[in-house]
């Protein structure tokens, strides 16, 4: 799961890959259009439903921030 | 009450020594008193719309508690995960209801207040009747800033991503908090309540960095922005046939300044004020004009606004079932454009509504589209710009430098073209200005003596190049991750006082006051 996450997240933008900080849309390293598409094909992959309550810089602040949340996601 | 005048600086001083002196959990009932005080000598009346959103806003909040309550008790009796799906969307719905019923109240109201005076010949064309009983509406205190500030408060909590509050004092509070009441910045509760439920202990060195960010605010006011106002105002405010092209982009590219210093030397005093109770509140301003394009432009200015129309109606937008249903619709059509489509929509409504929240004219809804559309160009267009990039010699240190001013300066025409749309007085005065700028320019004229016609001497103009220079120099160090606060208080004491008198000084005699050393009002406080 976590290699399909980060290949979607790095089709959109490769350098969230590498980014070790803790706010990567404060930062600029992703920015919402960015996030929408990410959304949509996480939402396609894993037949989940992200709602706007989830799409927050909190819980896309980083890489292990997003898997954190998928997986959350799928536990529901 | 503006920040800069004694009666403020008599409430700051009183509202400061009681804030240390009752005890620590009382705290923030000081802050309350003193914001109802602030608002209310402000509006010169009784606080009726603020106490009319608190109270909605309080109440929609409990609505919510009890029904998140009760959906998680109706899920704990659920058997399968459909049947839980089913309760969820059941309660969900009940609360959108409310929510929508609290929005159409509260941004009624803002509407209202807003646009009666534009509806007046609106309403007496359709009605035959006299409307002129509306021309007398008048925008109550900061109604743009506390409605949206109110509304967060409630999706965030429909969201649960706040706690809701039992207390209506601090709900109340959290919207009238009064260093951000009239301008923001846009706060976010969870992080103010925290704030406020804090117990803060007195600290000198706390106690100086807000004087010190309050001071620093009130020489971008008064000594920048106010001095700037005169030339801006002067020019925009003659018959634009008979000023040159060039004085015009020289208003222009000052009045970029101007709305800049005006705006950020507000925040720098409201968090500094702030910051003398110990409650820091969110950065609004990331030194724009180092921005290279015109999103970044957006994410360094107004942040709390940007986040706050991203939070509310762009992802509600697109994460809504009308956003997924044409998300899905367009996702493969156009040669795989099809999938920005929704984002595109998302980013024209946020920027529709920022223009409309900005100004009641034709002009600022243009400025919205404007910015909205450049905004989508560059986001279809990015693959194209970035294999240019490649073939342009941009290699190696001296490359990227040209490079990067070069999209620095592309983002300043950008927003100096935006910015005569806004400033001038009409779209026919904004069309007269662009064309001045191509058909009569008269470079010359920024060397004649025209330049000084228009409010500034030349003393005027030589005072701002140094001051110019020291902001400059403060935003650079800023932009390389210095806190200028932190390295004076590094200096040996003559330097650092040095410093503080010299900024201080500089205030009193180089700033620009009314009649009754009052200044001029802030410019976002109209919007």
């Amino acid at each position: 799961m976590q290699e399909r996450i980060l290949e979607i997240l790095s089709e959109y933008c490769e350098e969230a890959l590498t980014y070790n900080g803790d706010s990567m849309m404060e930062d600029g390293i992703i920015d919402s259009f960015t996030v929408i598409n990410v959304v949509s094909d996480l939402e396609d992959e894993f037949d989940i439903e992200i709602d706007a309550k989830y799409v927050i810089a909190e819980n896309f602040r980083n890489k292990e921030a997003i898997i954190a949340l998928v997986q959350k996601l799928l536990e529901e | 009450m503006q920040f800069i005048s004694y009666s403020f600086v008599i409430l700051w001083m009183i509202t400061f020594a009681l804030y240390y002196l009752v005890p620590k959990r009382m705290q923030w009932y000081v802050l309350l008193a003193a914001s109802l005080i602030f608002y209310g000598v402000g509006l010169g009346g009784f606080p009726l719309n603020l106490l009319l959103t608190g109270v909605t806003t309080y109440g929609c909040g409990i609505y919510i508690k009890k029904t998140l309550e009760q959906e998680k008790e109706a899920r704990k009796q659920c058997v399968d995960r459909e049947q839980k799906k089913t309760v969820k969307a059941a309660f969900q719905k009940r609360r959108k209801r409310v929510q929508i019923l609290y929005m159409a109240f509260n941004l009624g109201l803002l509407v209202f207040y807003k646009y009666a005076v534009i509806a007046v010949p609106v309403i007496e064309t359709l009605t035959g009747r006299h409307a002129g009983f509306l021309e007398k509406v008048i925008m109550p205190l900061g109604i743009s800033f506390y409605t949206l500030t109110a509304i967060s408060y409630v999706v965030d909590a429909g969201r649960e991503n706040c706690e809701v509050e039992t207390d209506f004092l601090k709900v109340l509070l959290f919207l009238a908090y009064f260093p951000s009441v009239t301008q923001g910045p846009f706060n976010r509760f969870s992080r103010m309540k925290e704030q406020f439920e804090g117990e803060h202990g007195f600290s000198y060195d706390g106690m100086l960095r807000g004087i010190q960010r309050f001071v620093w605010g009130a020489f971008k006011k008064l000594v920048i922005a106010d001095r700037l106002g005169i030339f801006v105002d002067r020019v925009y405010g003659v018959e634009a046939a008979s000023v040159s092209g060039s004085i015009y982009a020289c208003a222009t590219v000052l009045y970029m300044l101007q709305l800049y210093a005006d705006f950020s030397g507000y925040i720098d005093m409201a968090s500094g004020v702030s910051e003398t109770f110990g409650i820091i509140l969110p950065d609004n301003f990331r030194r724009p004009y180092f921005a290279k394009s015109v999103a970044e432009f957006w994410r360094r200015w107004h942040i709390t606004l940007g986040a706050w129309f991203k939070d509310y109606v762009m992802f509600s937008f697109v994460m809504s079932g009308t956003g997924r249903r044409l998300g899905k619709a367009c996702k493969n059509k156009w040669n795989g454009y099809g999938r920005q489509a929704v984002p595109i929509m998302g980013t024209m409504l946020v920027w529709f509504f920022t223009g409309i929240w900005h100004g009641r004219t034709v002009s600022y809804m243009l400025w919205g589209i404007y910015y909205g559309l450049i905004m989508s160009v560059s986001l279809v267009l990015e693959p194209f710009y970035e294999s240019r990039k490649e073939r342009l010699p941009v290699k190696g240190k001296h490359g990227e430098r040209i490079w990067t001013f070069i999209r620095m300066a592309r983002t300043w025409l950008i927003v100096f073209l935006a910015d005569v749309l806004i400033r001038s007085g009409s779209l026919a005065q904004a069309g007269a200005i662009y064309t001045s700028f191509v058909t009569r320019l008269h470079i010359g004229s920024l060397l004649s003596s025209e330049i000084t016609s228009y409010g500034l001497g030349r003393y005027d103009f030589l005072l701002l190049i140094p001051v110019l220079l020291i902001w400059l120099a403060v935003s650079a160090a800023e932009e390389r991750g210095l806190d200028v606060r932190t390295v004076l208080a590094g200096r040996p004491a003559v330097i650092r006082w040095a410093c503080y008198y010299g900024i201080v000084l500089m205030v009193l005699i180089t700033g620009i006051y009314g009649g009754s050393y009052d200044t001029a009002a802030f410019m976002y406080q109209s919007f």
